[in-house]
């Protein structure tokens, strides 16, 4: 259960010294180095992550980090994973990159070449464009959270959990169903192409799909402080529906939303924080707000399909250690790590080119909310994304719920001509 | 009798011929990234020496990234013809800029600078077509030559050291030549030169010119390493590091800047277990330097000859 | 039409925003002729001031806000006394010194704040007000325009009817002659940066339950306080806050009917416009060079 904000900031400050925060955060990195204590004749194996830790990226790297060491202490705890009949223990080992494309190939080639890791994760974007020449020369099997970071020269670079924004057409189905009377909408997303295009491209298909009209589509930059000019701009179009497809600016642009009356139904892609939102807003004006991540002590994780082990279990351990950390990154890397590791069972390796050999092997590949397809050759060239379900969640008093789990693999299937229509429409690359 | 002075750089030429076979991959990377680096900091000297900062010069450098990787991406243009025209492209948009921007000094010089440049890196940001926006320009190609492999590090390096080497030593003889010396004379003595009929505003824009396009082939030699071009390498905090290893190593001599880009590169490196403290070590390092060594590092050099001439004079008991 | 006179309302209070930050570092400039890196990063303390004691520790808002801008106001000082008066004639190494400090404030700012998402301040004034059926403005952002009104009108007060404020007047237009007339420029100094960091840490406090609160937000408080400055005027208060306000328009509604980057562009060439044709801007006096 998430707490609030005193009682985060006091668990946070009770526990450590006045530097331990930072001073962890640093030492995750150097921690994540130290060998574990093995029992007798186990091997370890290291699995990388070249995120960003610090600046401005810092919420989609560093959470994914804590969560891939709570599962990773789990499996060692448990003795360990059983690969081609021996033991291992997993140790990670990051590297914060800062979303500097520079470092972010410094990065890549210390933990391949010096640390020799068999996997290295990702955030996606142009810090995973540096590095793919480099990466894919020495055929090292990296994760990606964008799809569209993969061409048909990258063999070994997968989008094995999130597949952004792809699956962003759920939302958009299940509010359309609920609301058949809405007809228009605005979307509001930032102007960079890897988030901001890609996710304006996907919204714009969903509604297409639906036989919504989008009315306006803002993209703003990273620098904007007030968002009530271009919140009342987009408003003054009267839209049935406001889609945010942004990530950072979610709170003030809902906050501007209830300062200007609005009475539409809302739709965005993240809601990190939601609390905060209420607290600027009021229960009743986030009622059915509709998002796609859950909160991981969500009953609903439970159900049998489900591949990730003890969700409300995560969720505790997480926020015991790092509360008010929370992003939707803090169980997507864990879930690719967990991935590698079924691969590497199925593999009796831990050597990058076989693992993934494994798993595009596999035609019916894990996924976090059930059973996946690898995709993407319509789009990409190459189909290393897995889709599958995915959950579609609702605020309702107070607190996230997840509405249901629908399939956006069904959608893919259907309608990637009217997303590649869009995308091209945007100038994105397609094949 | 080949003076010291020649026979000191040799020996650090082969020094860094051999080195990077000691070291690992990722310092490798960390040296051609020097080297790059080192190129940027001793062609903003040359325009410092007019007595002018200013805060575009790593957007000049963005300047010839851009124009590199479309020559070789879209156009296929080899690298050996692209990085030459990435100096030269910069070095004509600084040309252009001269006529508002030398319309200014000093402080009004350094902020108008500044505007322009951001102006400039929004305009890579919001013109999509050609410029990639934010995600920048990607797949890059790195140049061939005889079938070498330039993304090893070490051959890139080899490029770096070479190219690099040729540049300073063309910027080093334009200093000491009638142009640098008038630069100089730009700077300290404006009213003076002026007087004998020295066009001050043609020579700050010379030394800004040449300055812009030795950055652009920096920015060249950078994009066809890394594979990649985005805006947001060349915004306010590359450029206030830039500023920082002119003033900490110092400015006064050719070698100041040079020793401010190593010693502050390699302190910044070896701090990379305090990830996230690193900043406010960094900064107190800065405070630290331009409070107890004002007049850069290069300042150190005479006082430790001058200590050891003295410890040498003193009569041994 | 309604956009129009929302826009109108919007444009006001960004500008009593634009206008406390440009105002300090116009300050800081004009009395001890040094540029202040750090300013942003000020407003940026103030603003993370105000999460800790208000959000997190329950502390009320406004004494949250007197606190905030006692500590800015402090390290204000602090820096005037062991960084900028050491350096005093030397700009750039004053310039470095601010470097410095904006790294260091930067990393506090991770250390307080952890790397979690962007911090909220749930707004103390909650709520809205409505005129009519067209404009709706929230009580919190009525409340920063009012306060900005009020700090603004004390800084007028005191730059132009106290012998304090007359001091700093003078050492800005000349130092020596001041000097001469037996003002004591390290206290002047002190008490402009102290003045400045009041107006930070009361922006930032301000802008708490308005906006994300990151460590880096300070950077778009220093490139517009750049702009603002230099097209009102680099020695000129009156033109910074005049500045700000135009500055304000300008971008609010090209950011509604066109796009917030042009609009950040625009202001970026209507600075580079100023810079050649006007240089001391457009009430600037002739600052010494």
């Amino acid at each position: 259960m998430t707490k609030t904000p005193k009682e985060v900031f006091q668990a946070r400050f009770g526990r450590r010294r006045f530097l331990g925060t930072a001073l962890a955060g640093a030492g995750a990195a150097i921690l994540g180095s130290f060998p574990r204590i093995s029992i007798a004749g186990t091997k370890t194996v290291k699995l990388g992550m070249n995120i960003p830790m610090t600046g401005d990226y810092a919420p989609w790297g560093l959470p994914g980090l804590y969560g891939c060491q709570i599962i990773a202490n789990n499996l060692n705890t448990d003795g360990g994973v059983k690969i081609g009949g021996d033991r291992y223990m997993i140790e990670m080992v990051a590297y914060d990159h800062g979303y500097d494309t520079e470092k972010a190939i410094q990065g890549f080639k210390k933990l391949a070449l010096q640390d020799k890791v068999k996997m290295v994760m990702m955030l996606g974007g142009s810090t995973v464009g540096s590095v793919l020449p480099f990466a894919m020369r020495r055929k090292m099997l990296t994760s990606t959270l964008l799809p569209s970071d993969i061409t048909p020269e990258t063999p070994y670079l997968v989008a094995p959990c999130e597949s952004h924004p792809l699956y962003n057409v759920t939302g958009v189905e299940w509010l359309a169903r609920k609301n058949p009377n809405a007809k228009t909408a605005v979307i509001i997303t930032t102007n960079d192409i890897e988030y901001g295009k890609q996710s304006a491209a996907t919204y714009n298909a969903a509604f297409e799909v639906e036989g919504i009209k989008v009315v306006d589509v803002n993209f703003h930059g990273f620098d904007v402080v007030d968002f009530a000019p271009i919140v009342s701009s987009l408003l003054a179009k009267k839209p049935d529906i406001f889609c945010m497809a942004t990530d950072v600016y979610t709170t003030p642009i809902v906050e501007q939303l209830f300062h200007q009356g609005y009475k539409g139904k809302i739709v965005s892609c993240t809601l990190d924080g939601y609390q905060d939102v209420i607290a600027k807003t009021s229960k009743e004006f986030v009622e059915g707000l509709t998002y796609q991540f859950p909160d991981f002590d969500d009953p609903a994780l439970n159900k049998p399909g489900i591949n990730f082990p003890d969700p409300g279990g995560f969720d505790m351990a997480f926020n015991k250690d790092h509360a008010g950390e929370w992003s939707a990154v803090a169980w997507e890397y864990p879930s690719i790590l967990l991935n590698w590791v079924e691969a590497a069972k199925a593999a009796g390796s831990v050597e990058p080119v076989a693992v993934t050999d494994a798993m595009k092997a596999d035609s019916s590949p894990p996924h976090t909310f059930g059973p996946g397809k690898w995709w993407g050759k319509e789009l990409w060239g190459l189909s290393n994304a897995v889709v599958g379900d995915w959950p579609v969640v609702a605020i309702n008093n107070g607190k996230a719920r997840i509405q249901e789990f629908r399939s956006v693999y069904n959608w893919l299937q259907k309608y990637n001509n009217v997303l590649k229509k869009h995308m091209q429409a945007l100038d994105l690359r397609t094949v | 009798m080949i003076s010291p002075r020649i026979i000191s750089i040799v020996v650090l030429l082969v020094g860094l011929v051999i080195l990077p076979h000691f070291l690992k991959f990722h310092h490798q990377d960390f040296l051609i990234f020097l080297g790059i680096n080192i190129l940027v900091v001793v062609s903003y000297r040359l325009m410092t020496l007019t007595g002018e900062w200013s805060l575009i010069h790593i957007v000049m450098m963005g300047v010839g990234a851009y124009t590199s990787a479309l020559l070789s991406k879209s156009l296929g243009v080899s690298f050996w013809i692209s990085m030459p025209m990435a100096g030269i492209s910069a070095g004509f948009v600084a040309a252009l800029l001269c006529f508002p921007l030398f319309r200014m000094t000093q402080f009004y010089f350094l902020i108008g600078s500044f505007a322009v440049g951001e102006a400039i890196r929004l305009a890579w940001i919001y013109f999509v077509k050609p410029f990639g926006g934010s995600s920048g320009i990607n797949n890059v190609p790195p140049p061939e030559f005889w079938g070498l492999d330039f993304m090893e590090p070490i051959i890139y390096f080899y490029l770096v050291l070479t190219i690099v080497t040729i540049c300073l030593f063309i910027l080093y003889r334009i200093e000491n030549s009638r142009i640098g010396l008038t630069l100089h004379a730009v700077h300290w003595q404006a009213p003076l030169a002026e007087s004998v009929g020295v066009d001050t505003w043609r020579y700050r824009s010379l030394a800004f010119i040449i300055a812009s396009l030795f950055v652009g082939i920096a920015g060249a030699l950078k994009v066809h390493y890394l594979g990649i071009v985005t805006p947001h390498q060349f915004g306010v905090g590359t450029m206030v590091f830039v500023l920082i290893w002119v003033i900490l190593g110092g400015y006064n001599t050719f070698w100041g800047p040079i020793l401010g880009a190593v010693v502050l590169s390699v302190l910044d490196e070896s701090f990379r277990t305090f990830e996230a403290l690193r900043p406010a070590i960094y900064g107190a390092l800065l405070i630290a330097g331009i409070m107890f060594l004002p007049k850069g590092f290069e300042s150190i050099a005479p006082k430790v000859r001058a200590w050891w001439r003295s410890s040498r004079a003193s009569p041994s008991p | 039409m309604e956009l129009f006179l929302q826009s109108i309302i919007n444009s006001f209070i960004q500008g009593g925003f634009f206008a406390l930050w440009a105002v300090g570092l116009v300050l800081v400039f004009g009395v001890m002729g040094v540029v202040n890196f750090a300013h942003g990063e000020l407003v940026m303390v103030g603003a993370y001031t105000i999460w800790v004691l208000h959000a997190q520790y329950g502390t009320p808002y406004l004494w949250s806000l007197c606190l905030a801008i006692l500590l800015v106001m402090m390290i204000g000082l602090a820096m005037e006394r062991f960084l900028f008066r050491p350096k005093q004639g030397d700009p750039l190494g004053g310039l470095i010194n601010s470097i410095g400090v904006l790294f260091i404030l930067q990393v506090v700012a991770h250390v307080v704040g952890g790397t979690g998402p962007a911090k909220q301040v749930a707004p103390p004034y909650a709520g809205t007000m409505i005129i009519g059926e067209l404009l709706r403005i929230p009580y919190q952002r009525l409340f920063a325009l009012a306060i900005s009104a009020v700090a603004l009108l004390l800084l007028w007060y005191f730059l132009t009817r106290t012998k304090l404020g007359w001091s700093l007047r003078a050492v800005a237009v000349d130092r020596e002659a001041a000097a001469l007339q037996g003002i004591n420029i390290n206290r002047t100094s002190a008490i402009a940066i102290g003045v400045s960091g009041a107006l930070a840490g009361l922006a930032g406090g301000l802008m708490a339950p308005m906006t994300n609160i990151y460590p880096t937000m300070g950077h778009n408080v220093l490139i517009t306080a750049f702009i603002v400055t230099i097209v009102g005027g680099m020695g000129s208060l009156s033109g910074a806050v005049i500045a700000a306000v135009l500055y304000a328009f300008l971008h609010t509604f090209v950011t509604v009917y066109v796009s917030g980057t042009i609009a950040t562009m625009c202001g970026l060439l209507i600075m580079v416009v100023v810079l050649i044709i006007r240089p001391t801007g457009i009430m600037g006096k002739r600052v010494s060079e």
